[in-house]
């Protein structure tokens, strides 16, 4: 009789009626006469059973409809504008709070060259809101970034040629500014700035050499994607995006101070 | 179906791959809710998932098993994302499960199957799934639940059809050694 070493990687596939019938037999065999071998078996069949059993209850949750429509929207910018009732990007106009004045970020120059794809605006949202999740959930925590607003424009210069000012944020109440980092996106090319908004994550992106084609006397799309809502616009031959997960009228707030601070 | 490398687009192609595409939903996201243990995670799991795949949907070559290829694809940013965030003790818990020597958990006069099929109920089941170590749970769902083959979950995970059945093994007898457990409270 073989021994139970040489049986033991057959047992599972015996299991699953998925073995030869030499060895079918020979396994047969030996558990007849191993009872540890033959209580393996019967653990390892018992569970098996009760999973097909159960199957139809454990396969009974289903995704949200809300996920659904979410995936949905990734798909190609050409099906996007065909699909009803899945397209929830919307054109509005935002007039600038002038209660929120401070400068947060002023691009005197930018030595990028952003590769323009046919892209959608909802795919670069999905991009950059993913780029968004993984530097907050993992970047920082990984290699840390700095929130010394003069280190941040140094990096920028020193690694992109980017001259940039990064003024103080106090204007803006409830923003706090986190860190900077060239974004995933792009291979680099876009910066990434990172605030929280009372407390919350909110992402600054800006793509250099990128304008979106705007409809006259509208500037921001917003679109909602990955549960996160990003807002993008063009301005000065440069593309914006905003992400954030936080009540419209917040983020509309973030918004404003954004593009206030550019004029 | 997709376009063939070097074809041209096709819209309606596309269309046709993401509809077919979206038709695994549900079972992906109850795979990265297997995953991820928590529905926020796992709904961000899927996006991702599928942000991805309609981002290579080109790479996808038509007849083959285009589930498989999503589930492949949800499994590499799960690893990707656990790797990232450096929460590696699921990871090393399920190392060092593998290498552990696996209790017998059947005493003499037990029954297991009548014992498991007459008490258990699937939420508590699903709880026992879910308090696997990774490596032994996702190995399970793919295989009892998601009946995928040996050889498509070894490509989904990266791993030699051997390891896939060691972990199915070892994951199932981890499972009866849980459900034994929780057997006085049905008793």
């Amino acid at each position: 009789m073989p021994d139970c070493s040489s049986i033991d990687p057959l047992i599972t596939p015996f299991i699953d009626g998925d073995i030869g019938a030499a060895d079918r037999r020979l396994v047969d065999a030996h558990i007849r006469a191993c009872a540890p071998c033959y209580s393996r078996v019967a653990a390892e069949q018992a569970v098996r059973d009760l999973l097909h059993t159960r199957r139809a209850s454990l396969t009974a949750g289903s995704a949200s409809a809300a996920l659904r429509h979410r995936c949905a929207a990734l798909g190609s910018p050409s099906v996007q504008g065909s699909r009803p009732g899945v397209t929830t990007t919307k054109w509005r106009g935002r007039m600038t709070p002038l209660a929120l004045t401070a400068t947060l970020v002023i691009v005197v120059g930018g030595a990028f060259v952003y590769v323009s794809t046919d892209r959608s605006t909802r795919l670069l949202a999905a991009e950059l809101t993913a780029d968004h999740v993984k530097c907050f959930g993992v970047m920082n925590t990984l290699l840390g970034t700095s929130a010394d607003g003069v280190a941040i424009e140094s990096a920028m210069a020193s690694t992109f040629g980017w001259q940039m000012h990064m003024p103080e944020t106090t204007g803006a109440p409830g923003l706090e500014l986190v860190g900077a980092r060239p974004c995933l996106y792009a291979k680099g090319r876009v910066a990434h700035l990172m605030y929280r908004h009372n407390g919350h994550p909110v992402s600054v992106f800006m793509i250099p050499n990128m304008a979106r084609p705007g409809v006259p006397g509208i500037r921001d799309e917003v679109v909602d994607v990955m549960g996160h809502e990003a807002t993008a616009w063009s301005s000065g031959g440069r593309t914006f995006v905003v992400v954030a997960r936080e009540p419209e009228a917040d983020v509309a707030q973030v918004v404003s101070f954004v593009q206030a601070s550019l004029k | 179906m997709r376009k063939l490398r070097g074809e041209a687009a096709d819209p309606s192609r596309a269309s046709s791959f993401e509809t077919d595409g979206l038709a695994f939903l549900d079972s992906l996201y109850r795979t990265a809710l297997r995953l991820t243990r928590q529905p926020a995670d796992a709904e961000d799991l899927v996006q991702e998932t599928y942000l991805k795949a309609f981002r290579s949907a080109d790479r996808f070559e038509p007849g083959t098993n285009l589930r498989a290829w999503l589930f492949t694809i949800l499994h590499n940013t799960a690893r990707n994302r656990a790797r990232d965030r450096a929460r590696d003790t699921i990871t090393v818990d399920s190392e060092a499960v593998e290498r552990a020597e696996v209790s017998s958990a059947a005493t003499p006069g037990d029954t297991p199957e009548t014992l498991l099929l007459r008490d258990m109920l699937a939420p508590e089941l699903q709880a026992a799934v879910d308090a696997l170590p990774e490596a032994f749970r996702e190995a399970v769902w793919l295989r009892d639940v998601e009946e995928f083959s040996y050889a498509e979950i070894a490509a989904m995970l990266s791993i030699p059809v051997g390891t896939v059945m060691s972990r199915i093994s070892r994951g199932r007898r981890l499972l009866f050694d849980r459900l034994q457990h929780l057997r006085p409270a049905h008793a």
